[in-house]
């Protein structure tokens, strides 16, 4: 058994470039940061991503085409997800051997256990899904440990990921039919339409700016207490000293505001995800009309 | 049009603050979360880890309303005097 | 050169769907890159493991088997000793029984032998004592009387007294 327990000088290479092919964007991202970041001029800006480039297709903002740093950040993230994800299943044995192997199937069997928990057993492919999501979310937030603009502090990413969960939603609303799903719009009265639609349309909303705003919130608060810590120090040791008070609390706050919310909120968005879409589908009433449908054919 | 510009800011600045009134409810409704959490957990403190985390979800969407007051209240104070000022001096004739 | 910079909130289509995109992007990456193996992987640990599940009572079953092949073994050779003590002792009895009955016999025959031989003996001692008898009671009666009797009526006297002493 030892004798296999040896990793070849291949593996050892491969192994080498996957890690430093999931840390490279990580740079390319600060190397673009370092670059595209004016020198401050002393006073509290708070404001959205940066903008790479600017092609005016309209008049609004709403459909001009921006390449912003979420953007940008965002795709970086996928890269390092990818070669996380290459890594973590490279060498994979029945008998195990290597360690992160241990973690690849812990990931598996708890997310595929809590969609089992929580959505039931006509969801059964949704566990890579939720992984994404969480994936995703979780290293978009985490990205600010590095200094980089977190894509989930924009309100288009979430937003994006929410219109997908959206549109996931309507599609089990609307397996049963599409009668099924407009009737189930008038549930208790007819009149009632209209706000059973806000309501409808309230889930994606309500969703992306839960995220955006715990992301973006925990960013304006630790940029006003840098301020405020940096104002401070000038105001005890005059101008140009070094801000000494700048050190040891922000460090506190984004233990709080960017690793713990930001893994939570991921956890989060994933559980929602998950209820709303398995409360979308009415699994009675499918497992009814299929029955019927099966009923129906051999008559033809 | 100084007295408008300041108008405009200030209101901004108290509609941000009456905006963060908000945060009073999520504050009481977790809580209420907390303890009972924390009662649950005296009562049977083998659940505690089912308890820690069905606590931590709810707090997390009970925070919700209190964030969007926060998403209001900084849009008040960040975004809109840029967007009502320019507005003003489009509208408004230079006395 | 990067002056532009959005506001803290702005929305743009663009970017909605660039995003929407990369979300499926990632979830394709992890269900082709992550899940696909690793539910593989498990699948056949799985099939592994009830493969040797299967081995291992398919040779437990071979093992009872042969196990109770032996015990039925054991059970007949103890079956056998029991008839091979049985019959030994059978023939043991039977042995004893011919050995204690010939030396009956042969204990029998000579005791009747030695019986035979005593009435032989004492026939033969009888008849020498009768001569004896007759020897010294015809010196006997030749000195007491030495006178000319008969010595051959003397003798037919004696025998006949002492035949008559005989069958008495």
């Amino acid at each position: 058994m030892n004798k296999n327990n040896k990793k070849s000088v291949g593996f050892i290479l491969l192994d080498i470039f996957y890690i430093t092919m999931a840390i490279l964007p990580l740079g390319v991202g600060i190397l673009l940061k370092l670059i595209s970041t004016p020198p401050s001029d002393g006073g509290v800006t708070i404001s959205g991503a940066r903008v790479f480039w600017h092609i005016d297709i309209s008049s609004s903002n709403f459909l001009d085409i921006f390449i912003t740093e979420a953007q940008i950040n965002s795709v970086l993230v996928i890269i390092t997800i990818l070669f996380v994800c290459l890594f973590l299943t490279h060498g994979l044995k029945q008998k195990i051997w290597l360690k992160r192997q241990h973690l690849a199937e812990i990931i598996i069997e708890k997310v595929d256990s809590m969609v089992a928990d929580n959505m039931g057993e006509p969801f059964k492919a949704f566990p890579p899904f939720i992984i994404a999501i969480m994936a995703l979310s979780a290293f978009s937030s985490l990205i600010t440990l590095l200094g980089l603009f977190p894509p989930t502090s924009d309100i288009n990413i979430v937003g994006g990921w929410a219109i997908l969960v959206f549109i996931i939603i309507t599609y089990y609303k609307m397996k049963c039919g599409l009668g099924y799903y407009i009737g189930g719009f008038m549930k208790p009265v007819f009149i009632l339409a209209p706000i059973n639609a806000i309501g409808e349309f309230a889930t994606p909303v309500s969703m992306a700016f839960r995220h955006y705003g715990n992301v973006m919130s925990g960013a304006v608060i630790s940029v006003l207490v840098s301020y405020f810590l940096g104002q401070f120090s000038t105001l005890l040791f005059g101008d140009g000293a070094i801000s000494v008070f700048q050190v040891g609390l922000p460090a506190i706050l984004s233990l709080y505001f960017d690793i713990f919310s930001g893994c939570l909120q991921a956890f989060i968005f994933a559980m929602l995800t998950m209820l709303n879409i398995s409360t979308a589908f009415d699994a009675d009433e499918y497992e009814r009309r299929k029955k019927k449908k099966l009923e129906k054919k051999p008559k033809r | 049009m100084a007295l408008a510009i300041g108008i405009i800011l200030g209101c901004c600045a108290l509609g941000a603050g009456i905006a963060m009134i908000a945060g009073i409810g999520p504050g009481i409704g977790e809580g209420n979360a907390v303890a009972s959490a924390c009662e649950a957990i005296g009562r049977q403190p083998e659940s505690k880890g089912a308890v820690t985390t069905t606590m931590i979800m709810g707090c997390a969407i009970a925070e919700t309303t209190g964030l969007y007051a926060l998403v209001v209240a900084i849009l008040l104070i960040f975004v809109a005097p840029n967007t009502f000022i320019p507005l003003l001096a489009k509208y408004v004739p230079v006395a | 050169m990067f002056d532009e910079v959005l506001n803290i909130i702005s929305v743009n289509l663009w970017s909605i769907i660039a995003s929407l995109l990369n979300l499926l992007i990632i979830f394709l990456i992890i269900f082709f890159v992550l899940y696909k193996p690793v539910k593989k992987m498990l699948k056949e640990r799985q099939k592994t493991i009830e493969d040797s599940y299967e081995r291992a009572s398919e040779a437990e079953a071979e093992a009872n088997a042969s196990k109770e092949a032996y015990e039925k073994k054991l059970e007949d050779a103890k079956d056998e000793a029991d008839d091979i003590i049985k019959s030994a002792v059978v023939t043991a009895k039977a042995r004893e029984k011919e050995i204690i009955d010939s030396a009956k016999e042969e204990s029998e025959q000579i005791v009747n032998q030695a019986k035979e031989n005593a009435q032989l003996e004492m026939k033969k001692a009888q008849a020498t004592i009768k001569g004896e008898i007759v020897d010294v009671s015809t010196k006997l009666t030749k000195k007491l009387l030495e006178r000319e009797i008969n010595e051959k009526d003397h003798a037919d006297l004696i025998d006949s007294f002492i035949d008559e002493i005989g069958e008495e």
